[in-house]
């Protein structure tokens, strides 16, 4: 097994930031602007890009986590009461803009399935996608509106995305 | 032999002369880097200034071929509290001294620069000489002396020029362009193309680039012809655009923010800068006399990505609306620290994003 690292603590950061400032651009004022973390790591980075806005813009935008196991499409039961959202939070999407946020883009299918459960729950005026790291290999039409770093990778290969939070450093690695 | 600096309060310092021993007129500033002199004394940023050091000795590194910011420095003059006598041989070929005389360009050393500065602190900027007699009838020249404002066209080049790379094409607006930049542009094998200040949209245009740079420039940007203003506000929505120096002074002004002379100007790399979306602090060289005016900043256009936790000053701005950003301070690191070289790592990020956003 060897291992490689992709992004460093520092162009972690940076990637970050130019995500964030790209959402500024897109969103006019960051009216109606709801944050979507998707369990795990994708919630931390929720979080980083909430706080980088809320340095510049002086408004506090509603942060939110989604477990889409539920809604995997390798999994029958949907129940859209395992989504990790309170009842308030299922109000606030409706006509919000939506910044869906996962750490890999990869075949589609996690996006996907956080479509369906978040349209399960609510009808928000539109859904973005923002990932620290597409990789390639998609099995979906979807992509991203935001992307860290594009890292072409091999099917075989595994990316793995460290954030501090939990696994004590910030990077991105490509494992063999 | 001794000679003598005049300001235009009428204060007079005496100093040792080196250099040329020519009579010069200029805008004296103070520049607090404790390295990169041969940096700052070719840095078009200076144009037309006498340039005091607070750093004690001067000059024990030579001169290197690797180190100019532009093949001809056009200060006024160089003052400095001590001068490092430096040997010439074969692997030294060019000393500070020999460096000056070759471009007619006076110095002083053995001036009491701490009371010089001190003395600059208090009164800010102004205008100055190097004369052999401090006598009324020098005085009264320095009073009489109008310095010129056309310190960009006295620096940018006139002709478009072309520094090939096999890279993204980036187009250089040249208000003053210091080699650093387009040194850093080479590291990402940027095809570059530098343009004139006073070039048209459409020129630009057809060269079809990937990103724009404004450069850092010398002077008061408000004394440029508003086509300036014009050409920028096109271009932003364009491509992805980079203001440096005076390139972020005419970005704000081209989306209506204004400018203050600041009362103590930052000549230097000893201030500590926030970059406030991620609270990240970076050192940068720094050469400004104006700050963007934070209260007149049009919050539906602009935001403010960098101050400087000395002062507060606005060390950077980002459009709203578009991809084009802007820095006060030089990001180059020549001289001064390689910390805020990212900022150009940043700029060819956006340029990728733009291109691909573009493509698909």
């Amino acid at each position: 097994m060897s291992k490689k690292e992709v992004l460093d603590n520092a162009s972690l950061q940076r990637a970050l930031t130019r995500i964030t400032y790209e959402i500024i651009e897109r969103n006019k004022g960051g009216q109606d602007l709801v944050l979507v973390g998707i369990k795990t790591r994708g919630e931390y980075l929720a979080h980083r890009i909430g706080n980088r806005l809320a340095q510049l813009e002086d408004i506090s935008i509603p942060i939110m986590a989604i477990d889409v196991t539920n809604f995997r499409d390798d999994v029958t039961n949907h129940d859209s009461d395992n989504l990790g959202l309170n009842s308030e939070d299922k109000m606030n999407i409706t006509d919000k803009n939506i910044v869906l946020i996962d750490d890999v883009l990869f075949t589609g299918r996690t996006i996907r399935a956080a479509l369906d459960a978040l349209i399960h729950v609510g009808r928000p005026k539109s859904i973005s996608l923002a990932v620290l790291v597409d990789r390639g290999h998609r099995e979906l039409p979807i992509r991203a509106d935001f992307v860290g770093k594009n890292i072409p990778t091999a099917q075989a290969e595994h990316i793995k995305v460290f954030v501090k939070e939990i696994d004590g450093k910030d990077a991105v690695e490509i494992i063999n | 032999m001794q000679r003598h600096l005049i300001l235009e309060d009428g204060t007079v310092f005496a100093g040792e002369s080196f250099g040329a021993p020519a009579t010069t007129f200029g805008e004296i500033v103070f520049h607090t880097a404790m390295t990169g002199y041969q940096e700052i004394i070719t840095d078009p940023v200076y144009d037309n200034q006498i340039i005091v050091f607070a750093t004690p000795i001067v000059g024990a590194a030579g001169i290197h071929a690797g180190a100019y910011e532009s093949m001809k420095p056009t200060i006024r003059g160089m003052i400095v509290h001590d001068l490092a006598e430096v040997s010439v041989n074969r692997q030294r070929r060019m000393n500070l001294d020999r460096f000056l005389k070759q471009h007619n360009i006076p110095g002083l050393y053995h001036v009491d620069t701490r009371k010089l500065i001190r003395h600059l602190r208090e009164t800010g900027s102004q205008k100055a000489s190097i004369v052999d007699f401090a006598d009324d009838h020098a005085k009264d020249q320095l009073v009489a002396t109008v310095l010129t404002n056309k310190q960009v066209a006295n620096t940018a080049t006139v002709k478009p020029y072309a520094n090939p790379g096999r890279g993204r094409h980036i187009v250089v607006i040249d208000f003053g362009l210091k080699h650093g930049i387009l040194r850093m542009l080479d590291d990402y094998d940027a095809n570059v193309s530098v343009m004139p200040y006073t070039t048209t949209v459409e020129e630009v245009l057809t060269l079809d680039p990937d990103g724009i740079v404004l450069s850092t420039g010398p002077g008061d940007p408000r004394v440029l012809p508003d086509s300036v203003l014009t050409l920028i506000r096109v271009l932003q929505t364009k491509a992805p655009m980079l203001g440096i120096g005076l390139g972020h002074e005419l970005f704000a002004l081209a989306n209506d923010a204004e400018l203050l002379p600041l009362s103590s100007e930052h000549h230097g790399m000893n201030h500590p800068i926030e970059e406030i979306v991620s609270r990240q602090m970076m050192y940068a060289m720094q050469g400004q006399g104006y700050a963007v005016d934070p209260e007149s900043i049009d919050r539906n256009k602009l935001f403010v990505t960098h101050r400087d936790l000395v002062d507060g000053a606005i060390q950077g701005l980002r459009h709203r609306d578009y991809p084009a950003f802007s820095v006060q301070f030089f990001p180059d690191g020549a001289p001064g620290p390689l910390d805020a070289t990212t900022i150009f790592a940043d700029f060819f990020d956006t340029v990728e994003d733009y291109v691909e956003h573009v493509q698909s």
